[in-house]
């Protein structure tokens, strides 16, 4: 390294270099904090010191309390989604599930498998099922049947029920290869239209967290959750994420995914 | 060459193998989503060749080549034996063992993350364990050639540090303060998150930290090439170096200026605050001053070595250039390059013009002229000069060498330019497909089928440059000796803080804190900051 009096302030270079590096920053910051932000309104409207503190980033507060849209935004759900909601279950849990799944095998099914236009579960992951039990009971998903159900259920109930479903084989189908000709807007959806491929979420691709099983839906169920979503009768999907990719697609494309999905019904979906 | 011929040799084959793969893979991205082929029917896989391609072409090959020829700048400018082999070995294959490790999360669709980090993205532990071996292993090189210096200088008290051990130890401390960011935000924010610690993470101070290592890395892996510029460029046309101070400039310049200044990769980031967006941008304009001073210098040699081979004039030294040497051609490209890009990077840099060409194909475009046209294509140049003395083979093909140099550098200008045009027009990067049947995309379709073009010459020239190195290795001959470039004035001493890097680090670190230190402790303290992790293939 450089000897001692390299570094010493009696060193012109010393002295230069830093004394031009400190008047660079020093311009730099008067513009970017005081200068810049005197001309946009908005930055300066609450006096200097404040504006400077929007100029570093850290607003005196985040939000105006007269901006009642953002104090108050609508919530579409109060579910927050938790890793821990997807890990797997104790057996006590599971049949604990089964003994409360008594009660939903009238229209979901004795193995979760449904013989009518009620969802599937089987094989369901359980964070779905978590959240829309609770989405059921606050009100944010309409259905008179399932309202009255999820409001008579405790918590540790509506994870038992998860954990048992989850526990269940899923409506299996044969696997998806990417070479068979699936419907574009399950496949690679539609760029322009802001549509993306139902595959991004729902698994093939990627398996979001928080999104349902589709595969072997009844097709009625399916088309009548994606005109809810598309008319905003349904608005419990956080952020509007099915609401903005339903109110895209044109009835025929309703049908078509929808068709999709259903055809590749497993064996337990047979009548009975 | 002492010791390190074969250890140089390993550091550069691994280089340009992985090199060599992942430039296929960019060829195959740029086919797949172009006109001539159908929609990619898994875009995972686009993302996937997308990580794999970038990891290979920002940390594994540049890490590499750095480090090999830092080694053999140690022995062949500082003319002793390379002090630590063994310690120089293990950090090569810390990169190497990092390297397949985040290979093999990458092949397995565990790690689609894009290569850049981002939270809340996560991918697997194994990838973010390869690439903390991966820089590990070049922290090794960093201490070694600063050990190897200071035996130097043990042995010759006062004497000047060569222009090329210089800006080696320059790019060395870069790396090792740059390498900081991003090590942090992997150790202490995306590791806890991957291995399942923890299921949120601060998305903005995960940013803020990589692009503390995003932006000086750039000029970690523009060092080689630069040092190339100063000490093999003058050499190989005949001429002589213009300034020895000038390439010392540049070299402590870039250490104190393209530290503090990633910001700018930050402008549609709502966490930070535009007063520190703005000071970032005006310090990213100061990293225009040594790459200007630079290619002032190189031109000015340059004419040195025209007039000395008898050029008259004020342009007719241009034309009694050694037009036919591999290196003449490869400078010119470069700088045609750097300047291209370099413009295009003024237009990244500036607060508000950047709002035009943010996230679309035109940054892109901007990295791939730069780094992948005027530096890479200066890789080539370093391995071209020092293959005969690693391989002990005859001089290289010199007609071979100008074919693989033109298709470079056709090849690059071909798949870049179509992309910053696009890019203008709002094409948005890292899309695995376009919908061509909507009018409004139509007449945009060919710039993507020029620059399927522009990747395949490209590959066609990674191949042949592979081909050349390898067939040297059967051309066993005794190597002309080695030397650098000699400066018009040799022996004229540097002013005393050119010869050091004490003051130039200070500054560096110093800057660092006024810079980056107000909006990290902001975004640590900062609640609302975190979110829920994104897990990537985990189902």
């Amino acid at each position: 390294m450089a000897e001692p009096a390299a570094m010493s302030w009696r060193n012109p270079w010393v002295r230069t270099s830093v004394g031009v590096l400190v008047a660079l920053t020093v311009v730099a910051m008067l513009v970017g904090f005081l200068w810049l932000p005197s001309a946009q309104a908005d930055f300066s409207a609450q006096g200097l010191w404040a504006s400077i503190c929007r100029a570093a980033g850290a607003p005196s507060s985040w939000a105006s309390a007269t901006d009642a849209a953002r104090t108050a935004p609508p919530v579409s759900t109060e579910v927050v989604l938790e890793r821990s909601m997807a890990r797997a279950s104790g057996s006590d849990a599971v049949g604990r599930g089964a003994t409360l799944a008594l009660n939903c095998t009238m229209c979901h099914g004795a193995q979760g498998l449904s013989g009518s236009d009620a969802p599937n579960l089987a094989g369901q992951y359980p964070e779905v099922v978590v959240k829309q039990m609770h989405d059921y009971k606050t009100g944010k998903r309409a259905s008179p049947i399932m309202e009255a159900i999820g409001k008579a259920l405790p918590e540790r109930a509506i994870a038992d029920l998860a954990a048992y479903y989850a526990d269940l084989p899923k409506a299996r189908t044969a696997p998806t290869t990417y070479d068979e000709p699936l419907p574009a807007l399950v496949r690679v959806g539609d760029p322009m239209r802001n549509i993306a491929p139902c595959i991004s979420c729902h698994g093939g691709v990627d398996q979001k967290f928080g999104t349902p099983w589709l595969e072997g839906m009844p097709k009625g169920y399916l088309v009548a959750q994606l005109e809810a979503f598309a008319s905003g009768v349904r608005r419990n999907d956080s952020q509007a994420q099915m609401r903005n990719m339903a109110r895209a697609m044109t009835p025929g494309e309703i049908q078509e995914v929808a068709a999709f999905y259903a055809r590749k019904a497993g064996s337990g979906e047979r009548r009975h | 060459m002492f010791l390190a011929r074969k250890l140089v040799l390993a550091h550069f084959w691994v280089a340009f193998a992985a090199f060599l793969g992942a430039i296929v893979l960019g060829a195959w991205q740029m086919y797949i989503r172009s006109p001539l082929s159908p929609w990619i029917n898994n875009p995972e896989h686009y993302y996937r060749s997308v990580t794999a391609h970038g990891t290979v072409m920002a940390y594994v090959l540049p890490t590499l080549v750095a480090m090999g020829f830092g080694y053999a700048i140690s022995e062949l400018a500082l003319k002793r034996p390379l002090v630590g082999l063994r310690w120089a070995w293990a950090g090569f294959g810390l990169v190497v063992g990092g390297t397949v490790l985040a290979a093999g999360a990458m092949a397995a669709g565990k790690a689609s993350v894009l290569y850049t980090f981002y939270p809340p993205m996560i991918g697997s532990p194994i990838y973010y364990f390869g690439v903390v071996l991966v820089v590990v292993g070049s922290w090794i090189w960093v201490a070694l050639m600063s050990i190897n210096l200071r035996a130097w200088r043990k042995e010759n008290p006062g004497a000047t540090v060569p222009l090329a051990m210089y800006g080696n130890l320059a790019g060395a401390y870069l790396w090792a303060w740059t390498s900081v960011g991003a090590a942090v935000e992997v150790l202490v924010l995306i590791l806890p998150a991957s291995l399942g610690l923890t299921d949120t993470i601060n998305a903005g101070l995960a940013r803020v930290l990589f692009s503390w290592t995003l932006h000086a890395i750039v000029y970690f892996w523009l060092m080689p090439a630069y040092i190339a510029f100063y000490t093999l460029f003058p050499r190989a046309i005949g001429g002589r170096l213009y300034s020895d101070t000038m390439g010392r400039v540049a070299f402590a310049l870039f250490l104190v200026f393209s530290m503090p200044i990633g910001i700018h990769h930050l402008f549609a980031d709502p966490q930070v605050g535009a007063g520190f967006k703005f000071v970032h941008a005006a310090m990213t304009a100061m990293v225009s001053i040594p790459t200007l001073l630079t290619v002032f210098t190189i031109v000015a040699s340059a004419e040195i070595a025209g007039r000395l081979r008898g050029g008259t004039g004020t342009f007719g030294w241009i034309r009694a250039l050694p037009w036919d040497r591999p290196m003449m051609l490869a400078v010119t490209f470069s700088f045609v390059m750097l300047g291209f890009g370099g413009a295009g990077g003024l237009v990244n840099m500036s607060y508000q013009l950047n709002e035009t060409v943010h996230n679309t194909q035109w940054v892109t475009g901007h990295f791939h002229l730069i780094f992948g046209g005027a530096i890479v294509i200066m890789y080539f140049m370093v391995a071209y000069e020092l293959w005969p003395q690693l391989t002990r083979s005859a001089p290289l093909p010199a007609a071979w060498l100008r074919l693989q140099l033109w298709l470079w550098f056709i090849g690059m200008l071909v798949l870049s330019l179509p992309w910053h045009w696009v890019g203008l027009l709002g094409q948005p990067r890292r899309m695995a497909y376009f919908d061509y049947r909507h009018p409004a995309l139509e007449p945009q379709a060919w710039t993507v089928t020029m620059s399927t073009f522009g990747g395949l010459i490209l590959a066609a020239s990674a191949l042949l440059f592979v081909v050349i190195l390898a067939r040297a290795h059967f051309k066993r001959a005794e190597p002309v000796a080695f030397t650098f470039g000699v400066a018009a004035h040799p022996g004229l001493r540097p002013p005393f803080a050119l010869n050091g890097f004490a003051l130039w680090i200070a500054m560096m670190i110093g800057l660092t804190v006024v810079n980056y230190g107000y909006p990290i402790v902001q975004l640590a303290l900062l609640k609302e900051a975190s979110v829920p992790i994104v897990p990537i293939g985990s189902r």
